[in-house]
């Protein structure tokens, strides 16, 4: 790749974006393949211990510049900036110090003149109750990008079931992580379909305000802190909290049911305990007017089996920007509705962006069941 | 080659460090030596500088990174080692080299980049890693100086953001060639191991390994001064995926 200043600044200004998009590596491996493209091909990659000692010293700041077009012709000039929250340092003990790289990044995303920004991964998670956390916004929006994660997670529900040939109104769901912003939006989409709702989070006082709110509108609900306590009873789980044990839910799932790993980062194997359980990745779309990385980062930040495959978060701040929305769509925990998932699917959808293909962690899905399926009738 | 050690040191600092005196002594020696080259960069701008002003600023300057090799020759005192320097030492020449080359084309603006962004970068960032863990005296004289040397870099930013702001692309073309140059010589000798031999300034043995025995690491040392050196460039507006790769592109 260029290396000098001017090669980089040729690629445009940083200051006409439209969008911003933040991230941070879900895996040593991700991180490893992105510098790798950042040394160039005629530098021997850094060896795994280099890269595991550089990267938590690396300010959050621009990796790319990203360009995605609209079927309607629309196209929207974004930036891809990474927090460069080291892997290994996702769990509490590192709130703080993970709130400040992404609020460095939120500050990279205003300098560079960013109308809209997407909160990827787990930096929505950090900051969807703290969004005065974020510095003085200028002209410029934040969305967490939960409510396409939700319609994503909603679709490749009900595209799973049909796919098994279950019916989800007989379906005993479980959600777990049911208290954060995803998982409520999930929860409420899908109380009025299913036959019976449990839901699962360590916040036994969110819990109950959750509860109470689904059983006004004549929901069956139960709820619980203890995982174990519901995992064996639903044959639908949605996971929107990333396990980080999870054994705690795979150890006693019920055979043969349909598991939704909407966590970030993916961390449900159906090679591991999960017997006869079928797991696929919930929360992501694909666009199909077109998605340019300058350098070219294809298939390394966006890590997938199919080509053009991004998580929800960051498609929200994309779809809004070839939109010409440039709002907050996406802000705090527990408001995402019906209403406002079918809103942005309509928007995403306008623009090309739509459900992926369905895989998991031993790739794709849909085939296999296809051909289950088939088998099954003949 | 044994440790030299000094006689005025104060008994209550030489029994409580007396087992990691050897490793202070080399990280002062590194210091030290990074002064002391501080000193002659000063002094060799203060030659070029057209302005009256300028040249006596530098040339203060030069007295006060004097002062803090003084300070760091005293801290080893205190814990009763001399501290060695070694300004030809194999890294620190190249250095030196490097910051030479832009004396001939009385290239002001160079000089700045390679001592202020470049070297003090590392000095501010290391400097500080070390006196978060030094103990006394020792720690509490790393804190400050790190401290002044921030302020060195302060001053030298308005003058290198002023002249970015008449040709942005003249001064980031002039900045990633001195990068190459300095940057590469400083990641070699910031590198977790000294892969290219001996580095001339450490009393015996390379201190990299022993670094963990007074709660350091080289490893700990060269990421806080990349950092340091990442976040320096963002201030003076160059762009971060440009700055990002130069960092990754550099010998390890």
């Amino acid at each position: 790749m260029g290396d000098s200043v001017a090669s980089v600044a040729g690629r445009g200004r940083t200051t006409d974006v439209d969008f911003a998009l933040i991230g941070h590596p879900e895996s040593w491996r991700a991180a490893a393949d992105v510098l790798a493209v950042l040394r160039g091909p005629e530098r021997t990659p850094l060896p795994d211990d280099e890269i595991k000692d550089l990267l938590p010293w690396i300010p959050s700041r621009v990796v790319c510049h990203v360009e995605v077009g609209s079927i309607v012709g629309a196209k929207a000039r974004g930036l891809y900036i990474d927090s460069f929250i080291p892997p290994d340092r996702l769990e509490a003990a590192y709130v703080h110090e993970n709130i400040a790289r992404v609020r460095g990044a939120a500050v990279c995303a205003t300098r560079a003149g960013a109308k809209i920004v997407s909160l990827g991964g787990f930096s929505s998670i950090l900051i969807e109750g703290n969004f005065e956390q974020l510095p003085d916004r200028h002209d410029t929006v934040f969305t967490t990008g939960n409510t396409l994660t939700v319609a994503f997670i909603v679709q490749g529900l009900h595209k799973m079931c049909a796919l098994d040939g279950r019916n989800l109104q007989r379906s005993t769901l479980l959600v777990v992580g049911a208290t954060g912003d995803v998982g409520s939006g999930c929860a409420r989409c899908l109380a009025p379909i299913v036959k019976r709702l449990l839901l699962s989070a360590r916040n036994v006082e969110r819990l109950r305000r959750l509860a109470a709110e689904l059983q006004t509108q004549g929901v069956q609900v139960e709820i619980a802190s203890d995982l174990q306590r519901f995992s064996a009873e639903a044959d639908v789980v949605i996971c929107a909290a990333s396990l980080a044990s999870p054994s705690l839910l795979l150890g006693r799932i019920a055979p043969h049911a349909l598991v939704c790993d909407a966590g970030y980062p993916k961390n449900l194997s159906p090679r591991t305990e999960l017997f006869g359980a079928k797991v696929f990745f919930g929360g992501l779309g694909q666009i199909t007017g077109g998605l340019k990385f300058a350098p070219d980062f294809h298939g390394i930040l966006n890590r997938h089996p199919f080509p053009d495959v991004v998580h929800g978060c960051l498609l929200e701040g994309m779809a809004l920007a070839l939109e010409g929305r440039f709002e907050p769509f996406s802000q705090g925990r527990g408001s995402i509705t019906q209403a406002r998932v079918e809103e942005m699917e309509t928007i995403a959808a306008r623009h090309g962006i739509y459900l992926a293909p369905l895989y998991n962690a031993d790739g794709p899905v849909e085939d296999e069941l296809h051909c289950h399926a088939e088998g099954s009738r003949g | 080659m044994k440790p030299l050690m000094g006689v005025n040191c104060s008994p209550v600092e030489c029994t409580s460090l007396s087992s990691s005196a050897p490793i202070w002594q080399d990280v002062l020696a590194q210091a030290m030596t990074g002064e002391l080259l501080a000193v002659m960069n000063y002094t060799s701008l203060s030659e070029i500088c057209d302005d009256p002003e300028e040249a006596a600023d530098a040339l203060e300057h030069a007295q006060i990174e004097r002062g803090h090799a003084a300070a760091f020759a005293a801290e080893g005192r205190k814990i009763g080692v001399d501290v060695p320097n070694n300004v030809d030492a194999r890294h620190w020449k190249r250095l030196r080299e490097a910051f030479l080359r832009c004396i001939p084309e009385r290239d002001l603006i160079g000089c700045l980049i390679v001592q202020e962004i470049m070297l003090e970068s590392f000095a501010v960032a290391s400097y500080a890693r070390v006196g978060k863990v030094a103990p006394g005296s020792l720690g509490k004289t790393f804190a400050r100086i790190a401290a002044e040397e921030e302020d060195h870099v302060d001053h030298a930013m308005s003058i290198l953001r002023t002249e970015r702001a008449l040709d942005a692309p003249r001064f980031d073309d002039k900045l990633y060639r001195l990068h190459l140059d300095v940057m590469t010589n400083l990641a070699k000798m910031l590198a977790k191991e000294c892969k290219d031999g001996h580095c001339e300034v450490c009393h015996a043995n390379c201190v990299k390994p022993s670094l963990f025995d007074v709660s350091l690491s080289a490893a700990e040392l060269r990421g806080a001064s990349l950092q340091q050196y990442l976040k320096t460039l963002d201030m003076l507006g160059i762009p971060g995926e440009a700055t990002l790769a130069w960092v990754t592109q550099l010998p390890v």
